[in-house]
């Protein structure tokens, strides 16, 4: 069994979270990896005050009120007050947070009773938010899908670990048991996966999305937007690679690239629309490879992790 | 003054000479991204040993300046 200060501060049997993903983190996704042991996330993205709420109500009917669960808060959506005031009525268990400084928030969503988890991609980001009464920080890396820094998980985990004494928690580039133990090696406590539950049964994003994620290599991904400033991963679709070759084009303003993309994520995610579609996803898709119930992936996860954690004594001589 | 401090530590970040940043310069034509910031920000923090609580974004190196100087008031 693997057990961390983690497991202890949300209350959770595994260390393991499930990111909030844009149009895919819903009620029933993370109620089902709220279930299997983990602690599930709803993304509020860029939905109003009303979608948040219904999708907080699926979660608490669908773990019988008795699992924690959590809020991800996407700070640059135009909805983040209303939101974020909604995750402090709605006193949800955990929140985090992604795109940007969460600083003005947390005393209310403190006082709501909540823990709060920011995720950063820098040490500097670390070193401001550990002291504002924040739970833990998750760090993560740009192997990570959607909107990414540039340090890699391997490089930023050990040097946010180094400025903070919360619990850190590692984002990006992980799949499976052995990233979790390197994970652990680096100096988190816990792990955040995204792409990996994409794949699970009860995700219910789009059959099309689904079978992109399976059949992804090593080589899938690629990042796009870095000339509007905010670099993504996703899946090299046709579209994206139209986008990546109009970035480059300076006769395209930065208007019609911000135009040529806008609307892509739910396309991908809802209509599974392999044309205009952007299909977000991390590096790691390539080991992504069959479909299970959340719970299964999460068991199988730590069965494996456990192994390894236990077998890397035999390098001590 | 804040703003001097400010120029010098952001000069010395991007490698450029700290005479040629106005008030009125933005982050956005220094290069200077948020993540950036925040790390000059607790760069700053050192020097003058104190702790900012940092809200918001800032356009410029005046405005960010100002917004130092108005929390060590």
């Amino acid at each position: 069994m693997i057990k961390t200060p983690v497991c202890d501060l949300v209350g959770i049997e595994y260390p393991i979270f499930q990111g909030g993903m844009a149009w895919i983190s819903d009620g029933t996704l993370a109620a089902a990896v709220s279930n299997g042991g983990g602690l599930g996330i709803i993304s509020a993205m860029n939905a109003d005050a009303e979608y948040l709420r219904g999708e907080i109500n699926k979660a608490r009917e669908l773990t019988g009120g008795k699992k924690p669960f959590g809020v991800n808060i996407m700070l640059a959506s135009p909805f983040a007050d209303e939101v974020a005031q909604v995750a402090a009525d709605e006193k949800v268990p955990v929140i985090t947070t992604g795109a940007g400084n969460p600083s003005k928030y947390i005393e209310m969503w403190l006082k709501s009773g909540a823990k709060v988890m920011p995720l950063v991609a820098s040490v500097a980001m670390a070193k401001l938010l550990s002291r504002t009464g924040v739970s833990a920080i998750i760090a993560e890396g740009g192997e990570s899908g959607g909107h990414v820094g540039e340090l890699t998980t391997m490089v930023l985990i050990p040097q946010v670990c180094d400025v903070t004494d919360l619990p850190v928690i590692a984002a990006g580039g992980i799949a499976d048991g052995r990233g979790v133990a390197a994970a652990f090696m680096l100096g988190a406590q816990g792990v955040q996966l995204g792409t990996r539950f994409l794949a699970a049964e009860e995700c219910s994003v789009h059959r099309n999305y689904k079978d992109k994620i399976l059949k992804a290599t090593d080589i899938s991904t690629t990042t796009t937007g870095k000339r509007l400033g905010h670099p993504v991963r996703s899946l090299k679709t046709p579209f994206i690679r139209a986008y990546a070759k109009a970035e480059y084009d300076s006769s395209i303003s930065n208007e019609e690239l911000e135009a040529m993309g806008a609307g892509s994520l739910r396309l991908a995610a809802v209509e599974g629309d392999a044309e205009k579609g952007t299909f977000l996803a991390g590096q790691i898709a390539g080991m992504v490879n069959k479909e299970q119930s959340a719970a299964e992936m999460i068991k199988e996860i730590f069965t494996e992790a456990e192994v390894i954690l236990r077998g890397a004594n035999q390098w001590v001589k | 003054m804040i703003f001097k401090k400010m120029a010098e530590i952001i000069a010395e970040h991007i490698g450029g000479d700290a005479a040629e940043i106005t008030e009125n310069t933005t982050f956005e034509e220094l290069g200077v991204d948020s993540l950036d910031t925040v790390e000059m920000v607790m760069k700053l923090e050192e020097e003058l040993d104190v702790e900012l609580e940092l809200e918001g974004k800032f356009d410029t190196v005046g405005d960010l300046a100002k917004f130092i100087e108005s929390k060590l008031a």
